[in-house]
């Protein structure tokens, strides 16, 4: 159904007007005097985590009872918008925080929120995702690794290929098969803090962009109380229509367009600047309609982006296929668009300053994390899942 | 619920294994998967003849054999009486060309 509709406990207490600008902000600040090094690197941007935990925006949807700031799915679609435009990895690494957090606060027991939210929101706990395994093709509802239930504790051994952030998380929301699961598709969704794990990371994260983003392979082992089970046992695909989905999809996307728009912003700055007036005809037609290109590509994304976060945070039920449409439909234009925006401005200034590193207008960096956009839960997938959710659909009616 | 509704759901459900198929039977944990929606509502409407609203065409319907077989029943209730209706209508329209028809022949 929804879990994260306005009204809702993730809601009841915004933040004031302004002060999430100021929070992001703050971390935008760290993370632009570490991104450089970040990205040669391809380490984790610990000084931005650092400052996010300082501010209290770990707790943006931690509802105000359990100290967060209480904010809902407008602000995190800002929050992620302005992180994006300095560095898109530190974005996605909030994003995907924030739709853990949101995850717990919908879906799990009294007992763990008590026991968590309150350690999300005073910067303590920073939570990862860990979704991929290997063998499953990158499906998100099924799962190998099962839990295994001995009394009260569930023992968990899992391998994943990809956890973003997972050297530095200290907790994890992970999915495994329920215990004495007949099917794949009984998923459940148990958290773990890092304490009551074994962490064993494997191999090398050396990719094209998404550098600082640090998403390693782990080993997980270790159990976990019955209580940290977050839905209902194998019930994750109830956590994924109504609360995991849209906040991925949102986060991300608000996150791709903060990117590009940033790129964007540097790239007019730079074509204004005093020093470069002289140098650049401004009235060059082919500029001008480069120039044009690449905002018209924003503003439709924006423009998507706004529509969808009103939709999720209208709906009753967001299973219906009009809704998941609109979903997707927002990923899939969020990723082309923001890429071919940014792809478009390389054309338009060239060699020196849309190629080479060491520009002010950051353009190769933004395109190498932008590329990883249709990557980030396949394009390709997602449109054989619209395809089949039209065929549901057929009066075509729009949300 | 109906014979032909459990026949046709057999399929589906690949994980089914030796166990019968109740109301309370979970659609998702014995195999459908979203991509198989759509096949098994062809089915259902070839089976059943009748459309189901697209409105009803969400997770909660497809959740369990009986929260199917409600709305397959509901629809089916509504389409037995759109005809009905039709067939009146149509008959009110003959009685009436009828009547024109006698009046001319006056």
């Amino acid at each position: 159904m929804n879990a994260i509709a306005a009204g809702s406990a993730a809601v009841a207490d915004p933040p004031a007007p302004g002060r999430l600008a100021e929070l992001t902000d703050r971390v935008a600040a760290v993370s632009a005097a570490h991104l450089d090094r970040t990205d040669r690197d391809a380490v984790f941007p610990v000084e931005a985590l650092d400052e996010m935990r300082r501010t209290g925006l770990l707790g943006l949807l931690v509802p105000a009872g359990y100290g967060g700031l209480g904010g809902g799915v407008r602000d995190l679609v800002e929050a992620c918008t302005t992180l994006g435009r300095t560095d898109m990895s530190v974005a996605m690494i909030f994003a995907m925080h924030c739709q853990q957090v949101a995850a717990v606060v919908s879906h799990g027991t009294e007992r763990l929120r008590a026991e968590l939210l309150p350690q999300v929101a005073g910067g303590k706990s920073y939570l990862a995702s860990v979704t991929t395994e290997a063998g499953k093709g990158g499906h998100l509802l099924t799962a190998g690794a099962a839990l295994d239930a001995t009394g009260d504790e569930l023992a968990v051994d899992r391998f994943a290929p990809i956890v973003t952030g997972g050297a530095h998380a200290d907790g994890f929301l992970v999915t495994m098969l329920a215990p004495d699961a007949t099917s794949p598709s009984q998923v459940s969704l148990v958290y773990a803090h890092r304490d009551q794990l074994s962490v064993e990371q494997t191999g090398d994260w050396q990719p094209l962009g998404m550098r600082a983003s640090h998403s390693v392979a782990l080993r997980l082992r270790g159990s976990v109380p019955e209580h940290h089970v977050v839905g209902a046992q194998g019930g994750f695909r109830s956590v994924v229509t109504s609360v995991f989905g849209p906040l991925a999809h949102l986060g991300w996307s608000a996150s791709w367009l903060g990117t590009a728009a940033g790129a964007l912003s540097r790239v007019l700055r730079m074509l204004r600047s005093p020093e470069n007036r002289g140098r650049v005809d401004l009235g060059s037609e082919l500029l001008l309609t480069r120039l044009s290109e690449a905002r018209r590509r924003l503003d439709t994304v924006h423009a998507l982006l706004t529509r969808t976060e009103r939709t999720v945070s209208r709906s009753a039920d967001l299973s219906l296929p009009r809704i998941q449409l609109q979903l997707n439909a927002l990923k899939i234009t969020a990723a082309e668009e923001c890429y071919a925006a940014v792809d478009g401005l390389i054309e338009a200034v060239g060699m020196r300053h849309g190629y080479l590193k060491g520009s002010p207008t950051r353009l190769e960096h933004a395109l190498r994390d932008l590329r990883s956009a249709s990557l980030n839960y396949s394009n390709d997938r997602l449109h054989l899942a619209d395809g089949k959710l039209a065929l549901l659909d057929p009066e075509v009616r729009f949300v | 619920m109906d014979p032909r509704f459990v026949d046709l759901l057999t399929p589906f459900l690949k994980f089914l294994g030796d166990q019968e198929i109740t109301p309370e039977t979970s659609l998702r944990e014995h195999g459908l998967d979203s991509m198989q929606a759509i096949e098994l509502l062809f089915a259902i409407e070839d089976t059943f003849a009748v459309v189901l609203p697209d409105e009803d065409m969400n997770d909660a319907t497809f959740a369990t054999a009986g929260s199917l077989w409600n709305v397959i029943s509901a629809a089916s209730d509504t389409d037995l009486t759109v005809p009905d209706a039709d067939l009146t209508a149509s008959d009110a329209d003959l009685t009436a060309s009828e009547a024109d028809r006698t009046a001319n022949l006056r």
